[in-house]
């Protein structure tokens, strides 16, 4: 239990009927866990007086190959849930990298990660299409459903993504589902981030259709095509061909990326998003110490020092983005969130309406609320 | 005139005199949107020519406690811009700039009364479109698709308007003007501009999108086949779906769509079929290709009595326009109709157009069907004449027909929305605790319920108390979910 700062032994609850009563049995604060792989990101977690464990909500309970949609236990590894999906020729299309270290459905949620492939699937957000969650009250709602094209109601999936554990506890999540593509490979292209970024123009403005477009500080650009095998070759040779340059990766290069994502211990690492044409321009300014630039999204992650945390949050808003802390080293201090949003006031109240007594997640979203 | 003539002032001080419509017979212009039936005319109708007007206003509405809709073009099937007795209605039709295309990072930046198919006029030049497709497209407004998450035949593939939204500047309705959202997909906090899209107007009003646009696929190819059923061309499109293929659209008519849309367009559909598919697909050549062979083999593997495949953009214009015409042609077969939006898990589809088929026949009506059959969203058209005393009976049907659709595992709407039209059938999809965590939700944007009121969500007052015993939800009756 990484962040189990809380005495009592943490809950851990193993149904939707459990999680409601933990929530409902349990006095005072209470800090939301799953896998522990981003337990450290964004406001340090304050002292809580319960841990609530969602590891042990796990398991699909429906999966309809036919209409590529299942239904999950927020505690599921997404890990895990794509080995059971993998055998219909089906996937979660999500790639962040603490996926294969484990984590839960509903802490990829709560923390609204996203891998390379977000150019072209989106987060979790674009994938999640129902929801059932616990309220600090006790309370169980659910919004959305089990098919991918539904307007009822307020698709509250969205303000639990990205919430961090403020707003309630997921219980189960319903997940759209794509084709497991036939073949995937990656095109290897050695230079800078400035040539990246013109390869990335080249890459996109064709008819490529390239579902991950990364640059790391190893001095590489990966691209990455997916689809039917019998197309793949073609399509690659001719994204090499406007690219000038490339070879077809062997291993797999995307291990590296994510170990880049990962970050390091004696370092801070911050997720920054901004307009794509500016976040080579951004990162220059950064003293960064490793860097994975989405250079079609403008979502990167980087390493840096913790006392140029504050400054580097300063540059991001200035270029209109939006950064948050995803670690720190041990005992040093760097401010989680940037300059707060102009929407800070909703988000206060919706919080003051599902938790009044500010039971879930206290500090994450300090100073904001 | 219950709105006090100091307020009147104020809406005037707020925009421009001449901005402020209350002339009763210009009103009611506004009265209703595209769900013709349901007609409430507005005591003022506000033309702001900006942002910081369309705030101005909604300060004046929330300082002197006056209910105001926002209204865009009007298309909306749901009544969801249908005005209040006794409030304002915010045209935001003058907003209709396209502020910036921006080629290199793939967006543009317009205001909300821009129509959609502008947006993909304006990104055009640039190779660049912006993907989601309401049939009502060509005047449609981009705030409007804001507020329903619009979706489209395209939307299997590419998704709906929450996906394509980055950002949106929203006047909530206390009148102060904010950022949902961001220059990128990434979030710093809870989702909120996910949370506004979709939701009817009833959170705010969006002043200004940021929509994310697509490069043009390099290919596109568009089929017409025929089936000897129903269940036939069900069958291509489970087949197509198991083959690990994502077309860019499939779409299904039935013969009284059929007959409706050729009456009207004569695009060079079969009259008498009993269903024809519509599958598109895009992307890059060869891939396109070589699926495109496998969706024809599939088609033929299933009894296809005859397959017109677009040889030309002119052709597939025709194709296209033989679909989206069938709503309207509607008209052409029958003297009134009402269109109805249920989404099934698609692999019920036959089985629910049986259903609709007996209800149908037990009613004494026709029902047309047209839907988007690699989702499952169904567009039933229940045909009546209003005339020979028709009305209820169609209204019955056509709601039960939404219902059906929830008792399949389904949902009461794919993308026309909930609205004044559907909110009383929501506890037939959601329970008292999930309703109430929206209007808490609600409550949070807009504490003194005056944006959009009465829309979505069940009252009382709209729906009359329910009282009686419990009911299971029919997903709880199959043990997909559980009551606590």
């Amino acid at each position: 239990m990484s962040q189990g700062n809380a005495t009592a032994a943490p809950l851990r609850p193993t149904d939707l009927r459990s999680l409601r009563d933990a929530v409902l049995d349990t006095a005072g604060t209470v800090g939301i866990a799953g896998a522990g792989t981003a337990a450290g990101w964004a406001g340090r977690l304050a002292p809580v007086d319960a841990v609530l464990d969602t590891t042990g909500l796990a398991g699909v309970i429906t999966h309809n190959p036919a209409d590529m949609t299942v239904a999950v236990r927020a505690g599921t590894r997404l890990r895990d849930l794509q080995d059971e999906l993998a055998p219909h020729g089906q996937h979660v299309a999500f790639d962040a990298a603490r996926v294969t270290d484990g984590a839960t459905v509903g802490g990829l949620i709560a923390t609204a990660d996203a891998g390379p492939a977000a150019l072209v699937h989106g987060s979790l957000r674009d994938l999640v299409i129902g929801v059932t969650f616990v309220l600090a009250d006790g309370t169980v709602a659910r919004s959305g459903g089990h098919v991918i094209k539904n307007v009822a109601g307020y698709d509250l999936a969205k303000l639990l993504h990205g919430s961090y554990g403020t707003l309630g506890v997921l219980a189960e999540v319903v997940l759209r589902l794509h084709p497991r593509p036939e073949r995937t490979a990656t095109l290897v292209i050695p230079c800078s981030l400035e040539e990246a970024a013109a390869h990335t123009a080249t890459a996109l403005g064709g008819p490529h259709e390239p579902t991950a477009i990364e640059w790391t500080s190893d001095g590489v650009l990966l691209v990455r095509i997916e689809g039917t095998a019998g197309a793949l070759d073609a399509r690659l040779e001719r994204l090499r061909a406007a690219l000038g340059a490339g070879e077809v990766a062997d291993a797999d290069p995307w291990e590296r990326h994510a170990e880049l994502v990962r970050g390091e211990p004696d370092l801070a690492t911050l997720r920054i998003g901004v307009r794509p044409s500016r976040l080579p321009g951004v990162l220059a300014d950064l003293p960064t110490r490793t860097v994975t630039a989405g250079l079609g999204t403008g979502v990167a992650t980087v390493t840096l020092p913790p006392d140029a945390v504050a400054a580097a949050h300063a540059r991001v808003h200035a270029a209109g983005g939006v950064s948050v802390l995803r670690s720190r080293p041990e005992g040093a201090t760097a401010p989680a969130w940037g300059p707060p949003p102009s929407a800070l006031p909703v988000l206060r109240a919706v919080k003051a309406e599902l938790d009044p007594q500010g039971r879930f997640g206290p500090g994450r979203f300090d100073p904001w609320m | 005139m219950t709105i006090d003539s100091r307020v009147v002032r104020a809406f005037e001080a707020a925009l421009a005199p001449e901005d402020v419509i209350s002339d009763p017979v210009r009103c009611r212009a506004y009265e209703c949107d595209g769900l013709t039936g349901y007609r409430v005319a507005p005591e003022l109708v506000l033309l702001p020519r900006d942002a910081e007007q369309v705030a101005a206003a909604v300060r004046v509405c929330h300082e002197h406690g006056v209910p105001f809709v926002a209204r865009g073009a009007g298309t909306g099937l749901s009544g969801g811009a249908v005005p209040v007795a006794d409030g304002v209605v915010i045209s935001l039709a003058r907003l209709k700039r396209v502020l910036e295309v921006d080629p290199v990072d793939r967006r543009a930046v317009v205001e909300p009364g821009v129509t959609n198919l502008e947006i993909t006029a304006a990104a055009a030049p640039h190779g660049l479109y912006y993907a989601p497709d309401p049939s009502s497209q060509q005047v449609c407004t981009i705030g409007g698709n804001v507020a329903e998450n619009s979706g489209g035949a395209h939307c299997l593939k590419y998704g709906f308007t929450t996906n394509h939204v980055l950002s949106c500047e929203v006047v909530l309705p206390d009148g102060s003007l904010v950022t949902l959202g961001s220059d990128t997909g990434e979030q710093a906090g809870p989702d909120l501009r996910g949370l506004f899209l979709g939701s009817e107007g009833t959170l705010g009003i969006t002043t200004k999108v940021t929509v994310r646009l697509l490069r043009t696929p390099e290919t596109v190819r568009t089929l017409l086949a025929d089936f000897p059923s129903v269940a036939a061309a069900g069958d291509v499109v489970s087949d197509i779906v198991a083959a690990g293929i994502v077309p860019a659209a499939v779409e299904m008519m039935d013969t009284l769509a059929i007959e409706a849309a050729e009456e009207a367009v004569h695009a060079g559909y079969t009259v008498g079929v009993p269903a024809a598919l519509v599958v598109e697909l895009d992307g890059p050549a060869e891939e396109c290709d070589e699926q495109f062979e496998q969706v024809k083999q599939i088609c033929d593997r299933h009894g296809c009595t005859r397959l017109h495949i677009a040889g030309s953009p002119e052709e597939r214009a025709a194709i296209w326009r033989g679909r989206k015409a069938a709503f309207a042609a509607v008209g052409r077969i029958s003297p009134d109709y009402f269109v109805q939006d249920g989404v099934v898990p698609r692999t019920r589809l036959a089985e629910v157009l049986d259903r609709i088929a007996a209800m149908g026949e037990a009613a004494g009506l026709r029902v047309a069907n047209v839907f988007h059959a690699g989702d499952g969203n169904l567009h039933p058209l229940v045909l009546y004449n209003a005339a020979a005393g028709e009305t209820e009976r169609a209204e019955k049907l056509s709601g039960e027909i939404a219902e059906l659709c929830v008792e399949l595992g389904g949902s009461l709407s794919g993308e026309h929305g909930i609205g004044a039209d559907k909110a009383c059938s929501m506890p037939k999809m959601f329970g008292v605790d999930d309703l109430e965590v929206m209007r808490r939700v609600r409550s949070a944007w807009d504490p003194r319920g005056l944006c959009n009121p009465g829309k979505v969500l069940p009252t009382p007052r709209l729906c009359g108390e329910r009282p009686g015993k419990y009911r299971p939800h029919p997903l709880e009756e199959a043990g997909v979910i559980e009551r606590l």
